[in-house]
């Protein structure tokens, strides 16, 4: 590799720092740098960050180099920066601390001192520049450049500027790091300037200046802190996330040294991005003693920032042309939804559903109403039917979620606590977990066993998406703009198609009714089922992995980044459409009034037919929402229905033959405590049941203890 | 061959060095490694620094990787001579008193990984005596100490006594945590903390070594609680020992003195060992040498019978149970993939005669620690789960990985006493404890606490519950004891019985038979026509739901049962005493057995 010309480069940044410039909207040009320089000449700025996405724009080779050299191009740009500063600066410039005072008065010194010519000082005297400097230098690394997972970071990275993301474990106190030390002679006075480079160094023995020296007088010197200049000085260790690490590694540690304005950015527990120098530490003192062949590595931070952990990562990396073809194959809908939960054999329109939960739908205000977008989901079932595990599957896959039961142990809840802090005494809200899910999903197993207040904290989130908070003197209003999916067992252990859903369910019409969507999962033996099931388990079992499905299930990842994609298309609904809208709408009401309806199919059943509409337009990353969205979406609704209506089909919907018929005995009954057994029948049958089924009424009821027949089964007795 | 053998003792890393593929080689046409010193079984005061040794273990933790000096220039100010060295596999520089590093020109960084090993956790006395007897060599403790081992004369004073009582260091019981404790004392000028922080075993009571391996080849791909058997350069240094550091000299800032500390312990205690090979174990049975399949299953239904006899008389004549339970012994997770774990066999003895025999469980244990490699008994009391430390923790301020009873490596049977527990009021510790227990249960996974967050770590171990009740914790199958009347009334008699049948030969071959049929392969035929229409006609019947995952335990169960009867593929009748055996579990837990 041929050495660069570093004259060549200085010249370069300058005429960059000159010339870059900016054109922003309203077609001002705005002279980033030469701005920076007028600021930091004017001792209003401290930081001078150079972007590399700048440099690569004008100079696409230099900003190469300095990827790959950073920490000479660091010192280049100070250089640089210096000798320009003096033409930027426009007025005096008032002293901001003892320092200036001191450096101002050197260079007045020296100044005068050169009007005597002849007089050469001892260069190792003069001011060095780290003294007189007020300004850093930073580079921000490249928006198109990946951060390295800190597994990563070599060997090979030394010298380099590597950005990595990670979690804060340890940071000490900003103390002040000496840069330049400052030295007075006691016998001739003169300063000696030692600059520090590392983090230990040695005083010199004696004075060296001229005078000192050839008197031969070696005066002792005496450290100025006065005229020494300190930089803030911080170290954080800084952990890989959990995600980065292998499968059964221990995730591992970087050191970052954040000098200066880098300081003080960031502390434990934050997710950080840093950008920064790797560099080698050479020991000293006991490691070097017993570590001579140990070298230590740390980053030198040119730029620390904490970032959101949720539009971190992956979430945000363009998807790649293998993925999207392998996406582009048809029916991304179906394999999506098969890929959620891949081990939970079957239901496929569940899993569709989620799909699209996990999408969400588009939020409306129309005139400051605000109608919600996201969908919410209520699974119900007997126990063992693998709700739990598709909730824990959406709460793995959603980037942003909240597991929680019912029965949410912690004191917070489900909506918010107000706490004092132990040490200042003021009131502090905590988010529960519907605060803390927002813009997310907040997925609450044994839904019907959540506390009275959080359930009437949830109509609120559920309709409105907010939760309002009126506790302890503090009155707001929190977001909670959350999809809910939650999952109830039926109240008895099984769910009993006689009963209606609030029975079994034991919640509230006016809660239920704000679910968009309703599944009723039951394990009813099944032969077909029941065999393709068997088959499957018995794959695994055989092969020793999950059988190779006609479409292969897509990844976490896949899907996670594809999901981030659709929400950020707002499909609308056109004109043409909404009548075919009303239409189904109308039809679905109809048949509700006809059918005796164990749901309910209110305004709000239509409000889900559009927010699923909309989550289907977006999956196929489509602006406008097609007929076939809504009619996928009210065959969904439809779906979730029956699902809760074929629980039996011999019996007829809500009441069985034998309750009415029993109604019937009670009515013809009226006040006796005697009915003949023939007037029953005769009545019954007059009101079209069968004889067969009035007798299975009466013994049933018998069996209950309800009444008594006599001997000859003619007359009934109510107990 | 005898060469060979000699070679390895004199090598020395320079010579390693100079010819590595040669040497590698070698090593691996060695017909056995007994004649390289293995550390677990060797007292460590008897092996030379800079000696070739064995260690065997588990990974505990992982440090961060270290870069050193692969090649540096060492340059001698009084012959103005320089010279190239080498720092790969060694800690020290070795060099004169005159002669300087030259850390400007001619250097080369390599990187290393540093792991903690830590002697296999619950390795059983048995197991530890077989291969003390194959691997002690007697002429280590002959030779004079006269080698280049550099003599601690000043570890010697702190650790030398327990040091020499034996060869396994035993680590002092006194119900001590491993959090570390610092002597508050300000005039003590060094800082002492205690072994049991130094050495980070996961099980408290009892005896371990730890080793600081580093591993230069990256490939080799290790994974935490691995067991694995390396190869290097011993490195005992008494200077390694950060507890002398020089306390004047500016230290930078970087770390923490605990740090410091945690990661050089003296190298008595924990030597350091430079490796050249690692080979990861499948087993630690010293008895399994090879493994071949047909014998195996031919040898099966003999030591079988042993089994079943002695665990039969010993669960006071209850046969079923006495099948789960070697169906118990025998299994190993062997799926693994996306939610769904296979393999595992947690099982729950309930109804044990407490009322006559208070410490019938802790009896039970005591025989099937003599057939298992690994295993520890953990009483389920209420004050063990309030004051335990279950799960591993990351410990920042000495930033390691503290151990935890749950960090075991695979096939490890964890025998929990249920029975031992009272009323009482489980504080928040506790509660996770249990949940811990539970999840590892369930999904054989255990969650490591890294304050920041919690990761999962995937286990393999076989859990057994003896209580008295059904336990409180889930459990795959659970198995109501049904004793019979005659035998509950000779149950020690039993025991002493059960000793005597288990003659040395007898256990060899049900040592045997356990560790080897969980390296068995097996495989379920194409045609399951028999399964599948079990389980439709399953479902009909049943009045309880059948779901997706009683066929998985079915079928895990009926591989266990071929296993055990030496048959490495499921047929017919296995499936049919599989069905059986389910049935008469499932109907005793029906029927409220009779009440002791």
């Amino acid at each position: 590799m041929a050495m660069r010309d570093y004259a060549a480069d200085k010249e370069s940044f300058k005429s960059f720092f000159i010339d870059f410039c900016q054109t922003d909207d309203e077609g001002h040009k705005n002279f980033k740098y030469a701005d920076q320089l007028t600021r930091v000449a004017h001792r209003e700025q401290v930081d001078f960050i150079v972007e590399l996405d700048d440099l690569h724009e004008a100079n696409e080779e230099l900003a190469e180099a300095v990827i790959k050299n950073t920490r000479r191009y660091t010192n280049m740009v100070s250089d640089v920066v210096y000798e320009m500063l003096p033409e930027y600066k426009q007025r005096e410039v008032v002293a901001k601390d003892a320092l200036d005072v001191y450096i101002e008065h050197r260079i007045m010194l020296e100044a005068r001192n050169h009007r005597i010519p002849g007089e050469m000082r001892d260069p190792r005297n003069r001011y060095p520049p780290e003294l007189i400097r007020r300004f850093e230098v930073y580079f921000t690394d490249m928006s198109t450049s990946k951060s390295v997972p800190i597994r990563d970071v070599k060997a090979e990275h030394i010298g380099k500027l590597v950005t990595v993301r990670g979690i804060v474990t340890r940071c000490t106190d900003v103390k002040p790091l000496l840069v330049v030390a400052t030295y007075s002679c006691s016998a001739c006075g003169a300063e000696t300037y030692q600059p520090v480079r590392s983090l230990q160094f040695t005083p010199p023995p004696a004075c060296t200046a001229d005078e000192c020296r050839i008197n031969k007088t070696a005066g002792q010197l005496h450290l100025q802190t006065r005229g020494s200049r300190f930089q803030k000085f911080q170290e954080l260790k800084i952990q890989e996330h959990s995600d980065q690490v292998p499968v059964g590694h221990i995730p591992r540690q970087l050191s970052v040294y954040c000098r200066g304005e880098t300081t003080r950015r960031a502390q434990p527990g934050d997710h950080v991005a840093i950008t920064g120098i790797f560099l080698p530490l050479l020991n000293s003192g006991f490691r070097q003693m017993i570590q001579g062949l140990l070298s230590d590595t740390y980053l030198e931070a040119h730029s620390v920032s904490c970032i959101n952990q949720a539009d971190e990562g992956e979430l945000s990396e363009a998807l790649t042309e293998e993925e999207l073809a392998e996406l582009a194959e048809d029916d991304l809908y179906s394999r999506m939804a098969k890929s959620l939960a891949p081990e939970i054999y079957g239901h496929e329109d569940v899993k569709k559903a989620l799909l699209l939960l996990l999408v969400g739908g588009v939020d409306k205000r129309p005139n400051g109403m605000k109608i919600r977008g996201n969908i919410n989901i209520c699974l119900m079932g007997d126990p063992g039917v693998a709700k739990s595990q598709l909730l824990n599957y959406i709460d793995r896959l959603a980037p942003r979620s909240q597991y929680t039961t019912g029965r949410g142990s912690s004191g917070v809840g489900l909506t918010a606590a107000v706490l004092k802090d132990p040490f200042t005494g003021e009131m502090m809200l905590e988010g529960g977990a519907l605060v803390l899910a927002d813009q997310g999903v907040c997925c609450i197993d044994e839904f019907d066993k959540m506390a009275e207040n959080d359930r009437t904290a949830i109509h609120e989130v559920m309709e409105q998406q907010t939760i309002s908070i009126a506790k302890a003197g503090i009155m707001t209003c929190l977001n909670a703009r959350v999809s809910i999916l939650a999952a109830a067992n039926p109240a008895y252990g099984r769910y009993n198609p006689k009963r209606t859903i609030e029975q079994n369910i034991q919640l509230p019409a006016a809660l239920l009714s704000r679910f968009d969507l309703l599944w009723l999962i039951q394990d009813k033996p099944n032969r077909e089922k029941d065999l393709e099931l068997a088959k499957h388990i018995a794959y695994v079992h055989q092969h020793c992995s999950q059988p190779v499905t006609e479409t292969k299930a897509l990844s976490m990842r896949l899907v996670r980044r594809y999901i981030a994609l659709t929400r950020r298309y707002q499909p609308a609904v056109p004109t043409a459409l909404s009548e075919y809208l009303v239409s189904s709408y109308v039809d679905l009401r109809r048949e509700a009034r006809n059918a005796r309806d164990v749901t309910f199919t209110s305004a709000r059943n239509l409000l889900a037919i559009l927010r699923l509409s909309t989550a289907l337009a977006r999956l196929r990353l489509s602006d406008v929402v097609e007929k076939e969205d809504v009619s996928e979406a009210i065959r969904l609704v439809e779906m979730s229905k029956q699902s809760l209506q074929h629980v039996d089909e011999n019996v007829q919907r809500g009441i069985s033959a034998t309750d009415r018929i029993f109604a019937v005995v009670r009515e013809l009954a009226g006040s006796n405590k005697t009915v003949k057994v023939a007037d029953v029948i005769e009545r019954c049958v007059d009101k079209g049941f069968k004889p067969d089924q009035v007798d299975a009424c009466i013994e049933e009821y018998e069996n209950l203890n309800v009444w008594q027949v006599n001997q000859v089964r003619t007359k009934i007795t109510f107990m | 061959m005898h060469n060979f053998c000699q070679d390895f003792e004199t090598v020395t890393p320079e010579l390693w060095m100079a010819n590595e593929e040669a040497w590698k080689e070698k090593l691996l046409k060695l017909p056995n490694w007994n004649k390289i010193p293995l550390v677990n079984s060797n007292a460590s005061h008897n092996l030379s620094d800079g000696k070739l040794v064995r260690f065997r273990g588990m990974v505990q933790d992982m440090h961060n990787t270290e870069f050193y000096f692969e090649h540096f220039e060492v340059f001698n100010t009084v012959t103005n001579e320089t010279k190239i060295k080498t720092g790969k596999y060694t800690d020290t520089a070795h060099i004169q008193e005159n002669e300087r590093i030259n850390y400007t020109e001619n250097l080369k960084s390599g990187q290393r990984q540093t792991m903690v090993i830590i002697s296999l956790p619950g390795y059983n006395e048995w197991a530890q005596k077989l291969e003390d007897e194959q691997n002690h060599l007697k002429h280590l403790e002959d030779q004079p100490n006269t080698s280049r081992r550099l003599e601690p004369t000043k570890l010697k004073r702190t650790y030398d006594e327990t040091e020499e009582s034996s060869d396994v260091m035993e680590v002092e019981n006194e119900g001590s945590s491993k959090e570390r404790r610092t002597k508050e004392d300000l005039n003590e000028p060094s800082n002492v903390v205690s072994r049991e922080h130094l050495l980070n075993f996961p099980l408290p009571d009892v005896a371990s070594k730890s080793c600081i391996v580093k591993i230069y080849d990256e490939n080799d791909n290790l994974k935490l609680n691995d067991m694995i058997e390396v190869i290097g350069f011993l490195s005992v240094d008494p200077a390694l020992s950060g507890e002398f550091q020089d306390k004047n000299s500016l230290e930078p800032v970087s770390e923490t003195e605990v740090e410091i500390i945690t990661h050089n312990p003296p190298p008595s205690l924990v030597p350091r060992l430079h490796a050249v090979f690692v080979k990861k174990l499948e087993h630690c049975n010293p008895l399994v040498k090879e493994v071949d399949q047909v014998k195996i299953l031919n040898e099966a239904n003999i030591a079988r019978e042993h089994l079943l006899k002695a665990l039969t008389e010993l669960l006071l004549g209850d046969q079923l149970a006495a099948e789960y339970l070697i169906c118990h012994l025998i299994s190993s997770v062997y799926l693994r993939q996306d939610t769904i774990t296979l393999g595992q066999f947690c099982l729950n003895i309930s109804n044990l005669p407490t009322q006559k025999y208070p410490n019938y469980a802790k009896q039970l244990y005591d025989i099937i620690q003599q057939f298992v490699t690994k295993s520890y008994y953990l009483p389920l009391t209420v004050d063990n789960m309030n004051t335990m430390a279950l799960l591993p923790k990351k410990d920042y301020e000495c930033n390691r990985l503290t151990s935890g009873i749950l960090q075991l490596s695979k096939d490890t049977h964890l025998v929990l006493d249920e029975t031992q527990m009272q009323q009482g009021r489980l504080d928040a510790t506790g509660v996770n404890n249990i949940t811990a227990l539970g999840s590892l249960i369930k999904t054989q996974k255990v969650e490591y606490d890294f304050k920041y967050y919690k990761m999962e770590f995937d286990s393999d171990i076989s859990v057994l519950i003896l209580s008295e009740g059904k336990s409180l914790l889930p459990s795959d199958y659970h198995v109501s004891l049904r004793p019979e009347k005659s035998s509950l009334e000779i149950f020690e008699a039993i025991i002493e019985a059960a000793t005597y049948y288990l003659k040395e030969d007898i256990m060899t071959t049900i040592r045997t038979y356990i560790t080897n049929l969980k390296l068995v392969k097996y495989s379920i035929s194409e045609d399951l026509q028999f399964v599948e229409d079990d389980f439709i006609e399953m479902r009909n019947d049943s009045e309880e739901p059948v779901t997706a995952d009683d066929l998985h335990r079915l079928l895990v169960l009926a591989r266990l049962v071929s296993l055990s009867r030496g048959h490495d593929a499921l047929t017919e009748e296995c499936w049919r005493i599989t069905k059986d055996m389910e049935k008469n579990r499932l109907s005793r837990l029906k029927n409220k057995p009779p009440t002791l």
